[in-house]
């Protein structure tokens, strides 16, 4: 079937999910949305779990309840979607080539389109660990899945690699479904997620971080059958003679998100080395004017809050930009990142609209910072600034004049 | 009770203060760290029982998926937690089930409500 959209949108996560409503709210007459599972919502469907929307929608949702919340809106709009279609090509002038059983092979043309594929975990290849191998390891979004919406208990006596947020969420799970969790384990000297998931998921189920810490070797034929923990030293490495062993049947990675970005390199956008997503720009477009980015598939945020904004304005822009045709960005800058800032988002500046920066620092600063913006010389200030805990900063466009000269970010003690 | 110190890390925002905190055993006498005195409602009902929201799934009955999460309407006594777990598992639904349905009302008599979290069609 070959088709004709003003907007097409590629994933229905809560970044997706925004993206279709705010390009239908913003004047798009033709949004079509495109999710290759059989049910809209992402990833949220599986994160049953509280603390989504509490600064969106000021409401304490869980992962469903969020989308929903979302699908329902959608639905008043009247965009079309597919489900259960892959896209499996995208080109620079904006064809989508996808499958579906209900539809057969697809070829879309569209004005302009928004990418909001997500990530992917990090699994045992993307860090090596060396020993066999057995069944019991998985990402921690797996076992998600199995125990959320399958209904399946992955393994009865756990060791989690890695504190990401999704790896202490499982270690209260696993330990509510009777599952023995024996600890966290986390390579860095600091914490992945966020406090408050430390404090409700492992405090209060007396499960213990153990930090600096990383697996190193895995043990068993058949199941896994143990694991071997290694203190590691300031450059990471292993330290000799600290070798643990501990006896488990279920080893969960918690190790990291990467953008998915595989049809963003088929249509030539230009990815970022730091975020491993497109460059971006406030206005959420990519280097291919018309083609848009938002969520997950940009940078990958800590919160759902986060991914949504993004969804509704690169909606907005690329409704705009399908009924005028024009492209968003003549000029833009580059965003750089300065002092102790790890990850910059957007990495470019187009004059278009306020630049909502959201910015990690490199190392954590347990006092009070000034995040500073320069030009226009903004200093906002922040209580703290951890590696594990997005900052987001917004330099109105009134106050950015328009110029050659790169902004420079930076977070500095106060 | 002689006085006692604790430590806590404050989850009402996402500072997550860490206050050290003197008690009696129910009654804050002194407390170090927070930024704000909302730390001290959140350490007094931590002093006297933690209450949390509990999330999990349960079984449910011709539907496309085998369990439906579901929440309890407000925070119930963290010790709860594993009796509320196994009441629950004795329980199967039947699809269809709305989103903020009435899954056990006033589970283990704490006033909350155990409600599905998502709408699942019959299938």
């Amino acid at each position: 079937m070959i088709m004709q959209v003003d907007v097409a949108v590629i994933g229905s996560g809560p970044a997706g999910l925004a993206a279709a409503i705010h390009a239908h709210e913003s004047g798009a007459r033709k949004v079509l949305l495109l999710e290759r599972e059989e049910e809209l919502g992402g990833i949220l469907k599986q994160c049953i779990h509280n603390g989504f929307g509490l600064e969106q929608f000021k409401q304490d949702y869980t992962g469903p309840e969020y989308a929903e919340r979302l699908i329902k809106e959608l639905e008043k709009t009247g965009v079309q979607c597919f489900l259960n279609t892959l896209v499996t090509g995208l080109s620079s002038d904006k064809v989508i080539e996808a499958l579906s059983p209900e539809h057969g092979a697809l070829e879309i043309t569209a004005k302009s389109i928004v990418l909001a594929m997500g990530c992917r975990e990090r699994t045992r290849p993307s860090i090596g660990i060396p020993g066999t191998r057995p069944a019991g390891i998985f990402t921690a979004g797996v076992a998600q899945r199995f125990v959320n919406i399958d209904g399946y208990l992955p393994g009865k006596k756990v060791v989690i690699l890695g504190s990401g947020d999704i790896g202490l969420i499982m270690a209260r799970r696993l330990t509510l479904e009777g599952a023995r969790v024996i600890g966290v384990y986390e390579i860095m000297s600091y914490p992945g997620g966020l406090k408050r998931n430390i404090v409700q998921c492992l405090n209060d189920f007396d499960i213990p971080l153990h930090l600096s810490h990383t697996v190193t070797e895995i043990r068993g034929k058949e199941r896994v059958e143990g694991v071997v923990i290694s203190k590691v030293d300031s450059n990471l490495h292993p330290v000799e003679g600290s070798e643990k062993s501990i006896e488990c049947d279920t080893l969960l990675l918690s190790v990291g998100l990467i953008p998915e970005n595989e049809l963003s390199k088929k249509a030539g956008i230009e990815l970022s080395v730091a975020t491993n997503g497109p460059v971006t720009t406030e206005i959420m477009e990519t280097s291919v004017p018309g083609i848009f980015t938002c969520g997950n598939v940009s940078t990958v945020f800590d919160i759902v809050d986060y991914v949504a904004h993004t969804g509704a304005v690169a909606g907005t822009f690329a409704a705009r930009y399908a009924s005028a045709k024009v492209s968003g960005s003549k000029q833009s800058v580059d965003v750089v990142a300065g002092e102790n800032v790890r990850l910059l988002f957007p990495q470019r500046y187009g004059f278009q609209d306020d630049l909502v920066l959201f910015v990690r620092a490199a190392e954590p600063v347990e006092k009070p910072v000034t995040i500073e913006v320069t030009p226009p010389g903004s200093r906002i200030s922040r209580p703290y600034a951890r590696p594990n805990e997005m900052l987001r900063v917004k330099i109105p466009r009134g106050k950015l004049a328009e110029g050659k000269q790169p902004i420079k970010v930076s977070i500095r003690e106060k | 009770m002689a006085a006692e110190k604790k430590h806590f890390v404050c989850v009402v925002c996402p500072i997550g203060c860490e206050i050290d905190v003197v008690h009696d055993g129910s009654k804050i006498i002194s407390m170090e760290g927070n930024k704000c005195e909302k730390s001290e409602e959140f350490v007094s009902q931590e002093l006297i029982e933690p209450m949390r929201i509990l999330t999990t799934t349960v079984r449910i009955q011709e539907s496309r998926w085998p369990v439906i999460p579901v929440r309890t309407d407000k925070a119930v006594p963290k010790r709860l937690f594993p009796r509320i777990m196994k009441q629950l598992r004795r329980i199967k639904l039947q699809a269809p089930v709305n989103m903020l349905d009435l899954v056990v009302s006033d589970i283990l008599h704490t006033g909350a409500n155990v409600i599905a979290t998502r709408t699942m069609p019959r299938e």
